[in-house]
């Protein structure tokens, strides 16, 4: 067994998530937050804190709801 | 009775779109002045290809609309948006204030020499963005390998 794991990836927004532009308009602003398969990514992959995140999973919803996104890949 | 900004995105079948724009929006816009609605505008936000199909139809008109209505209109509104057939789908949202920039945006769409292209075939592919420009970092040099091969000799 390998003792070297591989390092995670690093949080997409950053550290600082302050006021971000999360609107279901903006459509490839939101497909960076998702996997290929058209799934949120997580707290941990997106670097939001849970204001911010709870603000990218409703743009999402709305996206999805208007076709403007899948709701699987 | 509270008068409330509301932000509402339609889905609008695009078979009435191609047959007259100024038809189609006039349709919504007299469902919204029917519940008392004061609108402040209203423009057609994009064509585009749906993420996964609605009512059988691969692509739609969005229409985006900003309208002052008092709250006990809200859900007869919704009735009358539900049986029509011609909006596919509708978002309706509470917000504080007009967004900057989109008065403007839904005054040029009211001039005259506007024109609204008209919507491509259900089946037609989407066109192409142009390839963003490669910065200078993003280009690898590869070093010349029948120079190394001399210097070892």
């Amino acid at each position: 067994m390998s003792s070297s794991r591989r390092a995670p990836a690093p949080p997409i927004s950053g550290k600082n998530c302050d006021d971000p532009v999360l609107d279901y308009k903006g459509v490839d602003n939101l497909k960076r937050f998702l996997t290929v398969h058209g799934q949120l990514l997580s707290r941990k992959r997106t670097g939001y804190c849970a204001q911010c995140q709870k603000a990218l999973k409703q743009a999402v919803k709305r996206a999805r709801h208007l076709s403007l996104l899948p709701f699987v890949g | 009775m509270t008068n409330r900004l509301y932000e509402s995105m339609f889905l609008l079948d695009n078979q009435m779109v191609r047959e007259d724009w100024g038809k189609a929006k006039a349709m919504v816009l007299d469902l919204l002045h029917k519940h008392g609605a004061q609108l402040k505008s209203a423009r057609r936000w994009d064509e585009r290809r749906l993420a996964y199909p609605i009512e059988g139809r691969q692509r739609a008109t969005f229409l985006l609309t900003y309208f002052e209505m008092g709250n006990e209109h809200l859900v007869a509104l919704r009735r009358d948006l539900e049986l029509n057939e011609r909006i596919l789908r509708y978002l309706m949202l509470k917000v504080e204030k007009l967004p900057e920039g989109e008065l403007e945006l839904a005054q040029a769409e009211n001039a005259a020499d506007f024109v609204v292209p008209a919507p491509p075939a259900d089946d037609a592919p989407e066109p192409e963005k142009p390839a963003p420009e490669r910065r200078q970092e993003d280009e690898v040099t590869v070093p010349d390998l029948d120079l190394m091969n001399v210097e070892e000799n």
